[in-house]
């Protein structure tokens, strides 16, 4: 991120100055323009409307910074069209994750570590520490090329890594993504122990910073493994859009973006090869908040044989298309109906998959349409959901249902044991 | 009043109408100098900048529906629900869950090699295979190599054949003459043992592309997510992550095999068809009327238009200036080989497969 990046200290700074400018320079010219005449009322009415614009945009660009909406200027107004779909095939196979930074991962209930392990990292990206490393030197796993103090560090509240994702079926690339690496990962018990994986897709829009920093998943699930409630786990946190600022909603757009592809196989191989984690259906879920939720159950239902299990938080189940997606069914009914979960149980045979999907009695708007789904969920796809009493469309909610459907995916999961832990 | 009732947004409207109104008319009266005025000054825009601040807020807020409630908003819910297993509903509209055997073996023959034992040659079974996602079930033939009961525990590779006319002996790529040339090639050690399964291009209606037809027969979903499974439930195959899966196509398959190499190489890895240009499915494009649909459907579009897969191709025969020789860099790779018409051309094809297919992966 430069200098006057999106959300850069900086630029929000340089903002806020802005603003607070206008609003010092309009009390400032104040009495010049006290006097009668239409062109006077004119010039009150133009410095009133430039200080609120510059104070509305200082505000958009604070918000857009905390909650991470669009992470860069070119996810908030693309790049011009020319989406980089061709890659090099050999380079491209041969790295398709490479590690762009990392961190330490979160404190389980906020015990004091070394200094240097901080357990601040919830309130910053690992890329505002994390220095940018190059191919050849960056340690992929299993050997992750920690030294000394790392290790022990690493071996007590593992790591987040911050990745770039290229897909080397569909070119697409995806940067600043993350995985966080549980601290077993790291212990030489587990040094042959495979882990199980949740694949985790933000909402839209969303930089994908936003898992960690607001629904906390890494944290929750450090928490829940330190409580003996769940397994350790890798988990993959990836924007649910490929091709910002459009809402691809995980669909192979025809002559578009192959998102469902890139989620549902580039993923995971590239995981698979990368990361010491199970292969395959018994090992991996998928898990999504909004746009996410629908993308993890239908990248469920799509590719049952990936993925074993869904976590839909507050998502939806029929197939979107407004004024953010463009075009996304190459026009055809037929194709969209296709991405509709609704229909798809109603018109093809129900996948071996199990989802959960979780919702609001009161201040969730597609509650309806979550129970509508339940409802067609039949045999051998099995139907599970969690709704609470009250909770509107945002974090405090999700990260209120977060801990159960961490516990339910981890009954569905393969588990990591260490050969010390296994019956003889 | 509600965070997202209509009532509490006209209020901050017309407070910050006001306060521009106010500001506007009033200007001259905070005009002079001092700190008081001054103050005012500042406290009259703040008064105007938190109202609309605030009326943007709720407009937002009660579009998207973030926050529902004054308590979501200041964050004091809590609590959680329980999960609840769904009934194993039996939606009004929904396919019957058929529980069919993903393999039935409906008969078998021992197949023969000229001047060799009877077992050397191995077995052909005629079957129907049921794809559970795609609920497909297509009748078929299976191959497979002398010894499979015998030997070790070690997965076979497996080669799909995608023939029009698999039950006609007359032709070529008849079930028969493409278990015959590959028992040869077995016996003769030029092909490794592998289990080869034979089906036609037409496994649902209004499709020879082996295509996911829109809203309708999902003839890709059953080729590359239901047979890797099927195949795997009921022999002992290798699954396609070891890139040991190949496909084959006749002239009337040609399109299927192709297609799902360059859309699908994370089942098939490696494909031999006869040249051709490919630029739609034979019988026609089943697209849901959508011309984007169309368009990749033809595969010479997909080469130039998306990144090149890791597969290798060969176009059996003749032929020069196809689109896919030209286009393909690695990870692709496409080889052309001229044969001449005849019986021998499956066993080169698969020649090319032994010689093609990744070795066995080897576990330290």
């Amino acid at each position: 991120m430069g200098l006057m990046g999106l959300t850069s200290g900086f630029f929000i700074g340089l903002m806020i100055v802005a603003a607070l400018g206008s609003v010092a320079a309009t009390v400032w010219l104040w009495p010049r323009f006290a006097g009668q005449r239409p062109a006077m009322m004119a010039s009150r009415l133009g410095l009133i409307a430039a200080s609120q614009v510059l104070v509305l945009a200082a505000v958009l660009a604070f918000v857009n910074g905390f909650f991470a909406f669009f992470g860069s200027w070119s996810a908030l107004f693309g790049n011009g069209g020319s989406v980089p779909v061709t890659v090099s095939g050999a380079a491209a196979s041969s790295r398709p994750i490479v590690v762009t930074g990392s961190d330490l991962g979160p404190v389980p209930g906020g015990s004091a570590l070394p200094e240097d392990a901080n357990g601040r990292l919830a309130s910053k990206p690992p890329h505002f520490k994390g220095k940018t490393t190059s191919p050849s030197n960056v340690a992929v796993a299993p050997g992750l090329d920690l030294k000394g103090g790392a290790v022990a560090a690493a071996r007590k509240v593992g790591k987040v890594l911050q990745i770039t994702v290229t897909g080397s079926h569909t070119g697409i690339v995806s940067a600043a993504d993350y995985v966080y690496l549980p601290p077993q990962y790291f212990q030489p018990a587990y040094a042959h122990v495979r882990f199980p994986v949740v694949l985790a897709l933000t909402g839209y829009p969303n930089d994908t910073w936003s898992i960690v920093r607001w629904l906390d998943l890494p944290s929750s699930a450090a928490n829940l493994v330190a409580r003996g409630k769940i397994g350790p786990a890798v988990y993959v946190m990836m924007n649910v859009s490929v091709a910002l600022p459009r809402d691809t909603e995980c669909t192979n757009v025809p002559e578009g973006p192959q998102a469902e592809t890139f989620l549902a196989q580039d993923v995971p191989q590239a995981v698979e090869h990368t990361f010491r984690v199970q292969a395959g259906r018994s090992g991996w879920s998928v898990l999504g908040y909004s746009t996410g939720g629908y993308c993890a159950a239908k990248l469920a239902m799509m590719y049952p044989y990936q993925f074993t299990s869904a976590v839909s938080l507050a998502g939806y189940y029929t197939a979107l298309q407004d004024s953010t997606t463009g075009s996304l069914y190459g026009g055809s009914t037929a194709f969209r109906d296709e991405n509709n979960l609704d229909w798809r149980l109603k018109h093809l045979p129900a996948p071996p998959v199990s989802v959960l999907v979780t919702s609001s009695l009161v201040g969730e708007h597609d509650l309806a349409g979550t129970q509508a789904f339940l409802r067609l969920v039949h045999s051998p796809m099995r139907g599970y959901s969690l709704l609470v009493k009250q909770g509107g469309h945002n974090y405090r909610t999700w990260v209120r249902q977060l801990p159960q459907s961490l516990e339910w995916l981890n009954q569905r999961l393969t588990p990591a044991i260490a050969p010390s832990q296994q019956a003889p | 009043m509600g965070l997202t009732s209509p009532a509490l947004m006209a209020v901050v409207a017309v407070v910050a109408a006001a306060a521009l109104a106010a500001i506007l008319w009033y200007w001259p009266r905070l005009a002079g100098r001092g700190v008081l005025p001054v103050v005012a000054r500042i406290g009259a825009l703040g008064v105007l900048q938190l109202s609309v601040l605030g009326l943007i807020f709720l407009i937002v807020n009660s579009s998207a529906e973030f926050y529902s409630s004054w308590s979501d908003l200041f964050g004091d819910q809590s609590g959680g629900g329980a999960i609840v297993a769904g009934q194993a509903g039996t939606g009004e509209n929904a396919v019957s869950s058929q529980a069919l055997a993903p393999v039935t073996v409906l008969a078998a023959s021992a197949v023969a090699v000229p001047d060799r034992p009877k077992e050397a040659g191995g077995q052909l079974q005629t079957v129907r295979l049921y794809g559970q996602l795609s609920g497909i079930s297509a009748a078929g033939y299976v191959y497979l190599p002398p010894g499979y009961g015998t030997r070790g525990e070690a997965a076979l590779p497996v080669t799909v054949v995608i023939s029009g006319d698999l039950g006609s002996p007359s032709n070529p790529y008849s079930a028969g003459a493409l278990a015959g040339a590959a028992a040869s090639q077995i016996a003769a050690h030029r092909l490794t043992p592998m289990i080869i399964v034979m089906l036609p291009a037409e496994v649902g209606q209004h499709d020879q592309g082996c295509l996911n037809v829109p809203g309708g027969t999902q003839a890709d979903l059953f080729f590359t997510q239901d047979l890797p499974q099927v195949i795997g439930s009921a022999y002992r195959a290798t699954p396609p992550a070891t890139r040991r899966w190949s496909v084959v196509g006749d002239s009337s398959g040609g399109y299927c095999a192709l297609q799902l190499a360059m859309t699908s190489s994370q089942t098939f890895a490696v494909a031999a068809v006869p040249p051709g240009g490919y630029t739609a499915p034979p019988g026609g494009a089943e697209t849901g009327g959508s011309p984007q649909i169309r368009a990749q459907d033809d595969l010479s579009w997909l080469v130039k238009h998306q990144p090149m897969q890791p597969i290798s191709v060969l176009f059996t025969g003749g032929g020069t200036g196809q689109p896919f020789v030209t286009a393909a860099r690695p990870p692709m790779h496409v080889g052309q080989t001229s044969l001449p018409p005849g019986k021998w051309q499956l066993t080169r094809v698969f020649d090319w497969i032994g010689s093609t297919l990744q070795p066995p992966a080897v576990r330290s």
